[in-house]
């Protein structure tokens, strides 16, 4: 069932809402709606631009190409976002979600979904998109609590040092610690999918036309792809970020 | 006799700025070393070249015969151990907190012949009640962490002991108390920082650091 312009027109009218209130709480956040909205709107019209043409040329060059973009644009924002240590992270971010693609993606178009022809847009793309982002929102909160657990703490990790530890060993509570930070909200959320909302993906296919019971098996291969892909993720980011944050005597790098 | 470390440097730096200039000196197994000098004067960066811990140094530093900056760091930490002025503890119970180092790869292979009688052997010596090792660390004063902190290190058996400032925490009780151990019964080296009056008067040796110059006393008292 597809949506005509006047429809979407006038559901931007509900946007009046938020505008009243802005204006009666004299809140200054008009601005800054109508900006985001329109950036929204903008991105989201050429995304579904391109994204038709490729998904009409189904063609894996295209295909192979436009999720390099992706990662590019995962790896940048992520970039972006981390503020420290910015001379070694880059390469930790293009090796960690890169690995998490090599496992994720071919694992699921060749024994799970099998899609004709194998690398059929329509499939790699919206998948790759979901485990990508929850990858990269993981892999930052990760690095983030790994750095912040090492520099709130370095009289802990130098005495380990001083004890005879490896840099593994003196490193390993920080890791274990950021891991946790991570991957417990992601637990969490996956224990009470269903029971308050339907996830985004799940929704999409049903008001697409797809049956609930084809949708739910949907889901659970990506919420399983997702929880798999964030864990690879952050552990190869920290194990790797691990190895360029220290000198060959274990000591952090300034 | 065969000495255990040799120091062949040529300067000492922190941030650029030159600490101390040529260091030559041996230590023997069994010294006591003390190293004094003014607040800034390079004390504790001295100290932690010996571990590895600071490489902000030219020259090499040999211990027994290797160029510890070829020596895994962990191999080396396991053996030259430092104890420090605070003392970080791991949130566990002081039971814990001593078995932690056991698992490290480096400590694994080492013999401890009877280090549950010499915990408390230690303990008893430091005037630490036995059922200490039931306690979680945050309870402890900062005297009482400091013991613990040297008890860790001392079931180890290292062979060099390196003693940054450890009695600021302590009272003159315990302070008395650690030094008599550390000079009668610790069986290893010890090289030290201290301002502890307490402390000054028995070393062997002292290394005298003033104004970017290192001079080493031989005092007459020994162990």
């Amino acid at each position: 069932m597809d949506i005509s312009y006047l429809g979407l027109g006038l559901s931007a009218l509900l946007l009046i809402f938020p505008l009243l209130i802005f204006s009666h709480l004299k809140l200054k956040l008009s601005g800054q709606l109508f900006n985001s909205f329109i950036r929204m709107i903008l991105q989201l019209a050429v995304i579904g631009l391109v994204l038709q043409f490729i998904f009409a040329s189904v063609n894996l060059w295209l295909t192979l190409a436009w999720m390099l973009i992706m990662i590019s644009n995962a790896v940048i924002t992520l970039r972006g976002r981390l503020k420290f240590q910015r001379k070694v992270i880059l390469p930790v971010l293009i090796i960690a979600l890169g690995t998490t693609t090599l496992i994720i993606m071919p694992w699921l178009i060749v024994l799970t979904v099998k899609p004709r022809p194998l690398f059929s847009p329509t499939f790699l793309i919206p998948i790759y998109g979901m485990v990508l982002g929850n990858s990269m929102n993981s892999c930052a909160l990760a690095l983030e609590r790994f750095e912040s657990g090492l520099a709130d703490n370095w009289k802990a990790y130098l005495s380990r040092l001083s004890l005879g530890a490896s840099l593994w060993e003196a490193a390993l509570p920080a890791f274990k610690k950021a891991m946790q930070t991570s991957l417990v909200p992601q637990l969490l959320t996956i224990a009470s999918i269903g029971v308050v909302s339907l996830p985004g993906m799940m929704t999409g296919q049903i008001l697409g036309g797809a049956s609930p019971l084809v949708a739910i098996k949907y889901q659970m291969m990506i919420m399983i792809s997702i929880f798999s892909g964030v864990c690879i993720t952050d552990y190869t980011a920290i194990s790797l970020y691990l190895r360029k944050r220290f000198d060959r005597y274990y000591l952090p790098k300034p | 006799m065969l000495e255990q470390l040799e120091l062949r440097l040529n300067s000492l730096y922190h941030n650029d700025r030159q600490l101390l200039g040529r260091i030559h000196q041996k230590v023997y197994p069994k010294d006591r070393i003390l190293i004094v000098g003014a607040t800034g004067s390079g004390k504790s960066s001295l100290l932690s070249t010996l571990n590895l811990m600071n490489q902000s140094y030219t020259g090499e530093i040999l211990f027994a015969g290797t160029n510890i900056k070829q020596m895994k760091p962990e191999l080396l930490r396991s053996r030259i151990c430092m104890v420090m002025q605070e003392p970080y503890l791991e949130d566990a119970s002081i039971g814990d907190i001593l078995d932690l180092p056991l698992q490290y790869n480096a400590l694994k292979q080492r013999e401890m012949p009877q280090r549950k009688q010499h915990i408390k052997e230690l303990m008893h010596r430091f005037k630490l009640p036995e059922d200490f090792l039931m306690k979680q660390a945050s309870t402890l004063s900062g005297g009482e962490k400091q013991r613990i902190a040297l008890i860790r290190v001392l079931q180890l058996n290292p062979e060099i002991l390196l003693l940054d400032e450890i009695s600021s925490a302590l009272d003159q009780t315990s302070s008395g108390i650690i030094s008599d151990f550390i000079f009668e019964s610790f069986p290893g080296t010890v090289i030290a920082i201290s301002h502890d009056p307490l402390w000054q008067s028995r070393w062997q040796k002292i290394w005298k650091l003033d104004s970017g110059t290192i001079s080493f006393l031989t005092t007459g008292s020994g162990v």
